[in-house]
């Protein structure tokens, strides 16, 4: 891939972003998984998104356990 | 029969208080939070025999509280932002520059959050989560939240808040930078 389609850490965390929202390009999806792949901070960064989004999904439909005493 | 159905009836009480506090993140308004929750716990009541027992209690009054607040949110109408929160500080993802280098790479590593599997643990990692829900700004949580539960759909969303596409792009990646951040420095001490 060409250096035009190379994205930062932080742009990455835009993308990720972006995902919840719409369907990301062709590129922005390919520019993403290549940078995860390279890049080890971003792979820890990508497994928290996810189990963010995992547990908020969970307490949003009531699969959380109760946080009162 | 009638012994399930008081069980049920005094089970469906027990979760009062955490259909209010979702319902208060989302309205943002404490009358219309509590009609929310009392019409779900109503409509629980009411349909107590369609309760087959697929889902548990607490995931069935969940999904009628949605309905109900989507119905509030629709009725309501726009927004309106307290007067002490600026759509300009809310905007300002300044706060994140911390994290990144000038290559705008990562600063620090990520540790995976140490996933959450027994029962006192997940009622810890959830309560950390419900706090940092709580302290997002009202607009960026109404945000957040219509994106994430309700899923409406990011035009509505921008004529609901009356801010621009691009701004909502914002508050929806400031949402969850801080909720990522949040719970990086809340849960994962452990």
């Amino acid at each position: 891939m060409t250096d035009k389609g190379k994205v930062t850490c932080r742009d990455t965390t835009w993308l990720v972003s972006d995902a919840r929202d719409r369907p990301l390009t062709e590129s922005e999806r390919a520019s993403l998984a290549d940078h995860i792949a390279e890049c080890s901070l971003c792979q820890g960064a990508s497994k928290q998104f996810g189990a963010l989004f995992r547990e908020v999904g969970a307490y949003l439909k009531g699969e959380a356990p109760d946080t009162e005493a | 029969m009638a012994v399930a159905a008081l069980l049920l009836t005094k089970e469906i009480a027990r979760y009062r208080p955490a259909l209010y506090r979702l319902a208060l993140l989302q309205i943002r308004d404490k009358a219309a939070a509590d009609d929310a929750t009392q019409e779900t716990l109503l409509a629980a009541l009411e349909g107590i025999e369609r309760f087959r027992g697929e889902a548990s209690v607490k995931t069935w009054l969940f999904a009628i509280l949605r309905h109900k607040v989507v119905d509030v949110l629709r009725q309501r109408g726009r927004f309106v932002p307290p007067p002490s929160e600026d759509l300009n500080a809310e905007l300002d993802i300044t706060g994140f520059d911390t994290l990144f280098d000038a290559e705008d790479c990562w600063a620090a590593p990520k540790n995976v959050w140490a996933n959450p599997e027994t029962v006192v643990e997940r009622k810890a990692f959830f309560k950390v989560l419900e706090a940092c829900l709580t302290r997002l700004p009202a607009r960026t949580a109404r945000a957040f939240l219509m994106r994430e539960w309700l899923d409406f759909a990011p035009g509505e969303i921008s004529s609901d808040l009356d801010v621009s596409p691009g701004n909502l792009r914002v508050l929806l990646y400031r949402a969850r930078m801080q909720l990522r951040t949040c719970l990086d420095v809340g849960w994962d001490r452990a």
